[in-house]
C-alpha cells in the first residue's frame, strides 16, 4: 500500500504494508534518530511528534499516521533553516544530559511537546512529561535540568 | 511484524459502513482506536482493521445529561478539556494524569480504553464508580450503564462503542481516585475510586469500586451499606474501610500477593473517603 506522510516539513509518498509500524517504515527510509528500544510502549526511544503531540512510534501502524505530519529528531535542528540546534538539543549539549544517547531523540522529543503546551514547566511537570522515556544511564538530574533551562531560553526568544 | 495477518487498513467515513465491515468479516476484523492494544496484540486472527477517525467522534461536550466524550477522543484531549476541570472535583484529569505517560495518552482513545476491559485499568475504575453509561451502535443506538458491558461481553459483538457519558451531579457529590503502582506511571497493583452524595451531610448515595483485584473493578456493595444514611467521620470512614478489607475478593498474580492487595483495599477506600470528605466539608463552607 501507498501512504502519504510529511516527514520533518517534507511530504512524501511511501511504500508500506498494513502491519508496517511507523517505527519501522521511519527507521527504513532513513530516520535513525527513532531508535528501537522495547516495541512495547514502555522505553520511549522510539518517540516521534505525530501533529505536534509525542507519541510512540513502535505502537502506531504507519496506515494509522496516513496524511499527518511527523516530526522527528532529526527535524527539531534548523527547522528555520539555519541549521541551528533546538533550544532543547542546545541545552542536553550544554548540560552534559547525554551518555549513551540511545534516549536522547526520545527525550528531547518528548520535551519538545511538554514545552509547546507547557512554557514553564515545574520540575515535577518536567518529570511527568518525559516519564515515558527511559534512560539507563543518567539517573535523569542532568535531563531534568537542561529541560528546565531549554524553557527559559525558549521564554527569552518568545519574549524578544 | 506486529499483526502479520493483517490485510487491509480502512478508513469508513460512516459508522454503518464500519458497522457492516465488522458484521461480515466477524472476528477477523476489528474497530482501531489509538490502536495501543491491537498493535502490541500480534494477534494472527486479524486481517482488518477499521479506523474510527473519519466519524467525526472526537469531542468533549457538556450536554445536559453530563459530559459527553467521543469513542475516538484521546485521553490527552479529555486531560485538556475545559469542561472536567470542575467536574466532580477534578477527579478524572487527576486519574487520567496518571495513566501511562503523555505518549501513550497521546494515542489512547476513549472507546478502545473501555472496550480492552483491562482487569487493572484506572479508566474503568473511576467509570464504574462514577456510573458512566457508553452509547453502543449495532444498526440501533442504544445507551447502557458502563458495568453492563463487562457484565455481558456479547454486548460489544458485534457493536461500536461511539460515546461515553458521564453523568451530571448536583451540588453535595464528590469523588475520589486512588491507585497504588510502583511508580506513579505504572500500572496499577490495585486501585480504589468513590463517588458519594449526601443530604443534609448524610450519605445518601455511595458508590466504591476497587479494580486490579486482580480483577476488573466491581462495586463494593457491602461497603456502602455500612455508610448509606451516615455521616463521614473518621469512625464510619474506618468501618467501611474495615469492611472493604473483609469482603473484597483479592488474589496473589505476578503484580502483588492477594494479603497485599488486602491491605491496599483498606488504605484505598480508606483515602478515598477522607479525600471526598474534605471536598464535602470544603463546598458545604
Ligand atoms: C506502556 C503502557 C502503559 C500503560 N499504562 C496504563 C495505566 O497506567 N493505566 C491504565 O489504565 N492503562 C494503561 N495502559 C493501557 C492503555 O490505557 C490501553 O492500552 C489503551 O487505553 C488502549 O486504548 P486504544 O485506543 O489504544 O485501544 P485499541 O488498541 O485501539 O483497541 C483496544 C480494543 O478495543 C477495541 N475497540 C477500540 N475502539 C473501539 C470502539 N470504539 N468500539 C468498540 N471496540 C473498540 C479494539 O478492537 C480492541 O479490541 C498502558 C498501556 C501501555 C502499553
Ligand atoms: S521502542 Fe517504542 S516505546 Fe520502546
Ligand atoms: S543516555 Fe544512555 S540510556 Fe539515556
Amino acid at each position: 500500500m501507498r501512504i502519504c506522510l510529511t516527514v520533518n516539513g517534507k511530504k512524501q509518498e511511501l511504500d508500506s504494508t498494513p502491519g508496517d509500524t511507523l517505527l519501522h517504515l521511519l527507521r527504513r527510509i532513513g530516520y535513525k534518530g527513532v531508535k528501537k528500544g522495547c516495541e512495547s510502549g514502555d522505553c520511549g526511544a522510539c518517540a516521534v511528534l505525530l501533529d505536534g503531540r509525542v507519541v510512540n512510534s513502535c505502537l502506531v501502524l504507519a496506515a494509522k499516521a496516513d496524511g499527518h505530519c511527523v516530526t522527528t529528531v532529526e527535524g527539531l535542528a534548523g527547522q528555520e533553516k539555519t541549521g541551528e540546534l533546538h533550544p532543547v538539543q542546545e541545552a542536553f549539549l550544554e548540560q552534559g544530559a547525554v551518555q549513551c544517547g540511545y534516549c536522547s531523540p526520545g527525550m528531547m522529543i518528548a520535551a519538545v511537546d511538554l514545552l509547546a503546551h507547557n512554557p514553564n514547566p515545574t520540575d515535577q511537570e518536567i518529570k511527568e512529561g518525559i516519564s515515558g522515556n527511559l534512560c539507563r544511564c543518567t539517573g535523569y538530574v542532568k535531563q531534568i535540568e537542561a529541560i528546565r533551562i531549554a524553557a527559559k531560553k525558549m521564554r527569552k526568544s518568545a519574549d524578544v | 511484524m506486529a499483526l502479520s495477518n493483517l490485510r487491509e487498513y480502512v478508513r469508513p467515513d460512516g459508522l454503518d459502513m464500519a458497522l457492516s465491515l465488522v458484521k461480515e468479516k466477524g472476528r477477523s476484523a476489528r474497530v482501531i482506536g489509538g490502536g495501543i492494544d491491537l498493535v502490541r496484540s500480534s494477534s494472527p486472527d486479524i486481517e482488518t482493521l477499521v479506523d474510527l477517525s473519519q466519524l467525526s467522534l472526537s469531542y468533549v461536550r457538556q450536554t445536559d445529561k453530563g459530559i459527553a466524550i467521543g469513542a475516538t477522543t484521546t485521553l490527552t484531549e479529555i486531560v485538556e478539556a475545559p469542561v472536567l476541570n470542575n467536574y466532580l472535583q477534578g477527579v478524572v484529569v487527576e486519574m487520567l494524569r496518571q495513566v501511562g505517560a503523555p505518549s501513550l495518552r497521546n494515542l489512547a482513545s476513549m472507546g478502545g480504553t473501555l472496550a480492552s476491559a483491562h482487569p487493572w485499568s484506572d479508566v474503568i475504575t473511576l467509570f464504574v464508580a462514577l456510573g458512566a453509561q457508553v452509547t453502543l451502535y449495532n444498526g440501533v443506538t442504544r445507551m447502557v450503564p458502563l458495568s453492563d458491558l463487562y457484565a455481558s461481553r456479547a454486548l460489544l459483538s458485534p457493536a461500536i462503542i461511539t460515546e461515553a457519558l458521564l453523568p451530571a451531579y448536583a451540588h453535595g457529590t464528590a469523588a475520589a481516585f486512588m491507585k497504588f503502582s510502583r511508580t506513579k506511571f505504572d500500572i496499577a497493583i490495585l486501585n480504589c475510586a468513590c463517588l458519594i452524595s449526601t443530604q443534609n451531610g448524610d450519605c445518601e448515595s455511595v458508590r466504591l469500586t476497587a479494580g486490579g483485584t486482580p480483577q476488573l473493578a466491581a462495586l463494593l456493595p457491602e461497603v456502602a451499606e455500612v455508610l448509606l444514611g451516615r455521616k463521614l467521620s473518621q469512625t464510619s470512614i474506618g468501618q467501611a474501610a474495615e469492611m472493604a478489607r473483609e469482603t473484597t475478593l483479592v488474589r496473589n498474580d505476578l503484580r502483588a500477593s492477594g494479603n497485599y492487595r488486602r491491605e491496599l483495599v483498606y488504605a484505598g477506600v480508606k483515602r478515598c473517603l477522607t479525600c471526598v470528605s474534605t471536598h464535602l466539608s470544603g463546598a458545604s463552607q
